[in-house]
């Protein structure tokens, strides 16, 4: 596997390090790219920061909490408008963002009164919500405020609220991942064990890594309440501080984006003996496996089935009209971490597209490890792209769509090509079997909207055609396919709700009766 | 080792590195760990054992171990074919050509440190 140099990155010769080919032949003994290193100056970068990872990624999708940030304003930028997990408390956690807007004067003075002051006022302005986590950000972290001891005042003053410190400045590592690692081993530290949960099934899992993203966590949680098991906390999508509080209980860790959550998971399995099952829940296949793994684990594979066998035959005729028309078409697969090795194999397998280059913003050498493994041939894996790199890897390997963040996507957009949002999603959610379908239906019509028919001319120099007529996505996908898949009488366009979320959560479930006091795992 | 019991291995690994994610946790350590207990419990299953799993760590490592069993009777028949010793080669062969992949020959520099 050589490594690649681009042109634009020539300037900047420890760039090299940071992006290979994957050859013919070649494995991952060859070459692998550098990761989780310091943005090398000169690089512009698309990452975020410490603080960033720890609150924006980790802490503020648990849903019934009040999510303070210790510093200037700014730094609260990635909140409404960026994120997109949800919860079944009306959003609270979403609704609703707190600063304490440090100024010049508190750099100067002490930011630590402004911070007692804004925590009673929050909980004063919300009396029904009782849990806060507080994030450190660089400017207090420099001028050294203690919040813990001011938490600990509060925690005197107001019995009944619990609050989490979050000591994760921007500062505090290479990227966001530095602020993922610390939040996961400081809410263990402080939190796990403080709380003894009700056990009221005989299969009882948390759910790791996993936030929620346009409802992702509630598709999940309805496959488990089918199969019986409770799921104990969900870190952190959709997620109660006090569920969190109560993992040390739960037989089992089903870990998905292990990127951002496989510490606690690993400090779980070495405290508490509670094994760490990683799984992935994007694609038919994947999702089934995983579903199969946690039956046999309990010894209820058969209800992992039931769900399998009906989700299957309900979704795969549409699964498979995109596959038709997506089959062959280049994508650029660029999110932030885990989904460059959850979606590289299956969006090949089962949407029949052709990933031409993997990227990661954060990611380590791990998680390139997985996504080579998993790509094709002559895939470029670059890691912490610069956006000069980025462009200059649109023009090479001319993509259809690619799947990256919402400001890298603008970057693609005006460079001609439509792009999803790999972090927040289009239209998911894109868990389960539904949510690939989901997943199939945005590319679709991300690739074959007429709009770039017309958005691709230039108009200083190309000719613009006046005898075009009116045309949709199926007139341009279904122009070259044969005619017994065009009329194939199985194959449909999707045709769940516009929101499936709502739906699920007016759901009831069957009663699986509790056996026998649950065992406690042991190492 | 000869070219067919090579090619066997590949397909093998091949499966295993696209599609299962236990073979990369972040440390050597746990690394080692996990190809042990998953590929040893998979030996067994393929030549009708049944393997004793005393830990939960030990189930979890058996809940890969039976699906990638599964997995490899269905996509490589000619498993079914082979002896219990041939089996238990093959699988040993994985194991080194895994280790090697994941450990030994990794150029991941996270694989020693410390800490999770
Ligand atoms: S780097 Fe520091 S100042 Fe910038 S957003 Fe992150 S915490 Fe705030």
């Amino acid at each position: 596997m050589p490594y690649h140099e681009f042109e634009a990155s020539k300037c900047i010769p420890e760039r090299k390090q940071h992006a290979v080919i994957k050859g013919p032949g070649e494995d991952l003994s060859h070459a692998l790219p550098k990761g989780y290193l310091n943005t090398i100056p000169g690089s512009i970068s698309e990452r975020g920061c410490a603080y960033c990872g720890a609150k924006h990624v980790i802490g503020t999708p648990m849903k019934d909490v009040i999510h303070i940030s210790h510093g200037p304003v700014g730094c609260t930028y990635d909140t409404w408008q960026t994120k997109r997990y949800i919860s079944d408390n009306n959003n609270f956690q979403l609704k609703y963002t707190f600063a304490t807007d440090v100024k010049e004067k508190h750099i100067v003075f002490g930011a630590e009164p402004l911070l007692k002051k804004n925590i009673h006022e929050a909980f004063d302005a919300f009396p029904e919500i009782k849990r806060m986590t507080i994030y450190q950000t660089c400017a207090t972290a420099l001028i050294g405020d203690d919040i813990d001891a001011i938490a600990q005042e509060v925690m005197e003053e107001r019995p009944d609220v619990d609050i989490f410190v979050c000591n994760s400045p921007g500062f505090a590592g290479p990227s966001q991942s530095g602020g993922h690692h610390k939040i996961n081993i400081a809410w263990i530290n402080q939190k796990v064990g403080t709380v003894e949960p009700e056990i009221t099934s005989d299969y009882v899992i948390n759910y790791v890594g996993e936030y929620n993203i346009q409802g992702d966590q509630e598709v999940m949680l309805d496959f488990f309440n089918r199969m019986g098991i409770q799921v104990l906390s969900t870190f952190t999508g959709n997620g109660s501080y006090d569920g969190l509080r109560a993992m040390h209980r739960a037989h089992l860790n089903v870990l998905e984006c292990a990127r951002s959550a496989e510490y606690i998971c690993d400090e779980l399995r070495a405290r508490y003996g509670i094994p760490r099952l990683d799984i992935d829940g994007f694609g038919f296949e994947p999702l089934s496996g995983s579903l199969r793994k946690i039956g046999l684990f309990f010894g209820i594979e058969d209800r992992a089935e039931a769900i399998i066998a009906e989700e299957t035959a309900k979704w795969k005729p549409q699964l498979d009209w995109y596959k038709e028309r997506l089959k062959g078409k280049r994508v650029c697969l660029w999110p932030g971490g885990s989904k460059l090795w959850h979606w590289a194999h299956v969006i090949e397998e089962e949407m029949g597209l052709k990933v031409v280059s993997v990227y990661t913003k954060f990611g380590h050498q791990g998680d390139m490890e997985k996504g080579i493994s998993r790509c094709s041939e002559g895939a470029l894996a670059i890691d912490d792209p610069n956006e000069l790199e980025g462009l200059e890897a649109i023009e090479m390997l001319k993509p259809d769509v690619i799947f990256t963040g919402k400001r890298p996507g603008e970057v693609a957009k005006k460079a001609g090509v439509p792009y999803l949002n790999a972090h927040g999603y289009h239209n998911g959610p894109y868990k389960g079997y539904e949510g690939w379908v989901r997943f199939a239906r945005d590319i679709y019509n991300a690739i074959y909207s007429p709009m770039h028919q017309l958005s691709n001319l230039d108009i200083s120099k190309d000719e613009i055609p006046t005898d075009n007529g009116f045309l949709t996505r199926k007139m341009l996908s279904d122009a070259t396919l044969p005619p017994e898949v065009v009329n194939d009488p199985i194959l449909k366009q999707y045709d769940g709700k516009l929101d499936p979320i709502p739906d699920l959560r007016a759901k009831t479930y069957p009663v699986f009766p509790k056996k026998e006091p649950a065992p406690v795992a042991a190492e | 080792m000869e070219d067919l019991t090579k090619d066997r291995v590949e397909q093998l690994l091949n499966y295993i590195m696209k599609k299962c994610l236990w073979q990369f946790n972040s440390r050597a350590w746990d690394r080692r760990k996990q190809n042990a207990g998953i590929l040893g419990q998979t030996a067994q299953l393929l030549c009708g054992e049944t393997p004793v799993h005393e830990t939960a760590n030990d189930k979890c490592y058996w809940v890969d171990a039976v699906l990638l069993a599964r997995e490899y009777r269905a996509r490589f028949p000619w498993i079914n074919e082979l002896s219990h010793d041939e089996i238990k080669a093959l699988i040993k062969a994985l194991h080194e050509r895994l280790d090697f992949l994941t450990i030994d020959g990794s150029l991941n520099e996270e694989l020693t440190v410390q800490h999770y």
